[in-house]
């Protein structure tokens, strides 16, 4: 049953990803599966600043491999993350250059920081050697919608352009904000996820705050979703972009589809992580809303695909925010953590779970928990395992639960006409 | 059909003051805020103009958080909302927390954070390490304070669009009201004077050394500045029923992208007219019922000359008789602001039937064939407004406003 039997459906005709575990979706959910885990000690960073970190390092990426023709050089990290991602889900979806250029296809980028590092650089070469050598082309980058208009521009993108800050709730606010424009007939075609680098200066940055695994009491790092021993999330890097479009545009140029977005929802909490309660009030708030989006209850869903990183309280309101809207029924539901792998790409992240429902719900199998060797206490998701299992997903979902406020839910189903 | 949409409030944070109807009246005066900068020493810089926001007292604005504990974005940001709440005469413990949203738009943000930041790793590190960085400069707390400072948890989003930003929060905040996913959305755009701004706009020689005179033919450059603007919106059947004074009704709006290039208009202003021409057909309206043009008006030789061609293109022989200034040549360019507050004019306009002029204007300018209000403000029947913007990434957006008394 559908709330607004009249709305136009969303549908996901293809997905782009640059993650360090793979370029494409089905290595992707391979590699997750097989809990091979991106995360490793991060390497170069300036001597004396940091102890050992353990981050999700996308270590191979060449941006020559994914943008073959054209000026690199005005696109900063951030830029050529989304410009990759954006052309192999272009590809994926069968929008090539022509189709590309006769209609107006845009883009919906979540990103926490755009470049943390070309603002911080742009700055710091500005007052030491003085305004007159900064660099031009690196101010164009400092506005935090830079990757998304560099993206316009590599690939010829017409339509809406937008950026979405939301934190580590950016992909899919995103994706929310996307479907909301095709609903409502302003698009017809828009990519959206998103993209995150990783930097020394966001590392830095996160490490004095005392978020990441092992920066607050020292020790060893244990960003591992869920289980009673972690301390704290890891940084990872990666982009990940969905092409939405209205179903039945996608039907007429004969696309095949993936999957629909069916519902979204957000939440906010006042107390902004002070208290419990209300944390997780806002993630059953964002779930309650997204299943009532897709006309769906709790029962109606087969599995989900958490935002947990690793963060103490973040994790814990994220499952009994879950318990709320399950009524006491979230123990039965298969639910998985791609951060316990990833790492925490900031703004990519809720997209990168989106893409890893699709893969479990065409391949049938959930990926498992990396490292969780036991689950919190009093945390009731029993089903939350360290390796990956089968699972028969006609609908699942993907959380995302930001560092201080925001939640925000999707709902993915097998498209039946 | 979804319901129509009202501005019923306002609140301005300008390099003229912090208020609501006493900016538009100083505005409407052709006073000019820009002077040298004071917040930083700008002689290294080769231009020394800027539009801060002095005599800023934060403290007036909060009752919930600690103006010390947000950056300055957040402070402009919260008081702007304050003063539309004000003037709305909305009184939101009467709502349901969940029923009222925040949408705001911005260009870099906290960007003062970064630079403190950016202090410590010049300095070696030896400073204090900055242990609150991650929690107050990411961009989405701008909403998300506002939201805490209101005690609402209805949809919040950063939607940082770079210089089209306040339009860009102000349309998704109209589609929130539309769908019905909430009864009151306040929505905007801040940013904050920022050596790093400063410091590209110099650069690339962009900054007016006196004054911003957009459309004259001596025009120089922009000013850049900071502030923010906050509208207060509602359906239409939700203020007549409490009685609310109705400024505008946004009838419409336009986004799109060049795909050109980050910080050059297209040379045919493609996106430009897409996104007039967009908001004119989601308006059901013609160009002859437009009756004022809030210009992006930067006052940057390139800016202005394809700004007029656009306007030109999509109004075609009004192009020249419809009035068009930009509130740019009093207050400077405040970024992710700009669009907000000239969505405020935009509304004031149509309400009051009076338009702001351009100052500064002394020589037209060929290639500007616009009337542009030179110098003094006109009374004039307006009926419905369109606000135009541009931004970095190749961004057009363009949103009308209409009089809700016919």
């Amino acid at each position: 049953m559908r709330l607004n039997g009249n709305r136009r459906r969303v549908v996901i005709t293809g997905v782009g990803v640059i993650t360090p575990l793979g370029d494409d979706p089905v290595t992707l959910h391979g590699a997750l599966c097989e809990g091979h885990s991106a995360l490793h000690e991060m390497e170069n960073l300036p001597d004396g600043s940091l102890p050992p970190t353990l981050a999700g390092e996308l270590r191979w990426f060449d941006p020559r491999a994914y943008l073959a023709k054209g000026n690199l050089r005005p696109l900063d990290r951030t830029a050529q993350l989304c410009a990759s991602a954006a052309g192999l889900a272009l590809e994926a979806s069968g929008w090539d250059a022509e189709r590309i250029a006769a209609d107006e296809v845009g883009l919906v980028l979540g990103t926490m920081f755009g470049s943390m590092r070309t603002i911080s650089e742009f700055d710091c070469r500005a007052v030491v050697d003085g305004p007159s050598y900064a660099k031009p082309m690196h101010f164009a980058n400092t506005v935090i919608n830079a990757a998304a208009g560099q993206t316009a521009i590599w690939h010829g993108l017409r339509g809406i352009n937008a950026t979405i800050s939301g934190g580590t709730v950016s992909g899919l606010q995103a994706i929310a904000y996307a479907v909301d424009l095709i609903r409502c007939g302003r698009a017809r075609a828009l990519l959206a996820g998103g993209a995150e680098e990783l930097c020394f200066e966001t590392l830095y940055g996160f490490h004095q705050a005392g978020l990441l695994g092992g920066s607050a009491g020292g020790g060893e790092a244990r960003p591992v979703p869920l289980d009673r021993g972690r301390n704290g999330f890891a940084l990872g890097e990666a982009a990940a972009l969905l092409m939405l479009e209205d179903a039945e545009s996608a039907l007429a140029r004969g696309a095949r589809i993936l999957a629909e977005v069916s519902g979204h929802g957000a939440g906010f909490d006042l107390s902004r992580g002070s208290d419990p309660r209300q944390g997780e009030e806002a993630v059953a708030q964002a779930l309650a809303g997204a299943l009532a989006d897709a006309g769906s209850s709790a029962t109606g869903v087969d599995a989900a695909v958490l935002s947990a990183n690793g963060s103490v309280g973040g994790d814990r309101a994220e499952a009994l925010g879950l318990e709320r809207v399950w009524n006491g029924g979230s123990g039965e539901l298969p639910v998985t953590a791609p951060k316990s792998m990833l790492g925490e790409s900031l703004g990519a992240s809720g997209a990168l779970q989106v893409v890893v429902v699709i893969e479990a719900m065409r391949s049938g199998l959930l990926p498992g928990i990396h490292g969780l060797a036991e689950v919190e206490d009093g945390l009731p998701l029993r089903q939350a395992t360290p390796e990956s299992r089968p699972v028969e997903i006609e609908r699942g979902l993907a959380v995302a639960n930001g560092l201080a406020g925001k939640s925000c839910a999707v709902t993915v189903e097998t498209w039946a006409s | 059909m979804s319901a129509r949409v009202v501005v019923t409030g306002f609140g301005l944070v300008t390099p003229l003051g912090a208020g609501s109807h006493e900016i538009w009246e100083r505005l409407l005066a052709g006073e000019c805020g820009t002077r040298r900068v004071a917040s930083f020493d700008p002689e290294s810089y080769g231009v020394d103009q800027g539009g801060e926001v002095t005599d800023f007292a934060p403290g007036a604005y909060f009752r919930t958080l600690d103006p010390n504990s947000v950056g300055r974005a957040t402070q402009l940001a919260v008081a702007a909302t304050r003063l539309a709440l004000d003037d709305a005469a909305l009184e939101l413990s009467t709502l349901e927390p969940a029923r009222v949203g925040v949408a705001m738009g911005t260009t870099s943000g906290e960007a003062r954070e970064v630079e403190a930041f950016d202090d410590h790793l010049i300095d070696g590190r030896r400073s204090p390490a900055p242990t609150e960085f991650v929690r107050r400069y990411p961009c989405n707390l701008i909403p998300e304070l506002i939201a805490t400072e209101l005690g609402v948890t209805g949809p919040n989003l950063m939607v940082p669009a770079a210089c089209a930003a306040g339009t860009y929060a102000i349309a998704n905040a109209l589609d929130s009201l539309r769908d019905g996913r909430a009864d009151v959305m306040v929505a905007g755009g801040a940013d904050c004077f920022s050596r790093i701004t400063y410091a590209g706009f110099a650069r690339v020689g962009a900054v007016a050394p006196e004054r911003c005179q957009p459309f004259d033919r001596g025009r120089k450059g922009m000013i850049p500045a900071e502030g923010a603007g906050v509208l207060v919106l509602e359906t239409l059947d939700a203020a007549r029923h409490r009685g609310a004074r109705i400024y505008a009704e946004i009838a419409g709006y336009g986004l799109a992208c060049d795909a050109h290039h980050m910080t050059a208009a297209h040379p045919q202003a493609d996106g430009a007219v897409r996104a007039m021409s967009a908001a004119l057909a989601e308006s059901g309206m013609s160009t002859d019922e437009i009756g004022y043009v809030s210009a992006h008006g930067t006052g940057t030789p390139t800016n202005d000359r394809l700004e007029a061609m656009a306007v030109r293109r999509v109004f075609n022989g009004r192009g020249r008789s419809v009035p068009i200034s930009s509130i740019k040549s009093m207050i400077g360019h405040t970024m992710g602001a700009a669009s907000a507050i000239e969505a405020a004019v935009c509304s004031l306009a149509v309400a009051e039937d009076r338009v702001p002029p351009t100052i500064h204007f002394e020589q037209p300018d060929p290639e500007c064939d616009l009337d542009c209000v030179p110098n003094r403000a006109r009374e004039v029947r307006v009926g419905a407004a369109m606000n135009n913007s541009y931004a970095f990434g190749g961004y057009n957006a363009s949103m009308i406003f209409r009089s809700c008394a016919s």
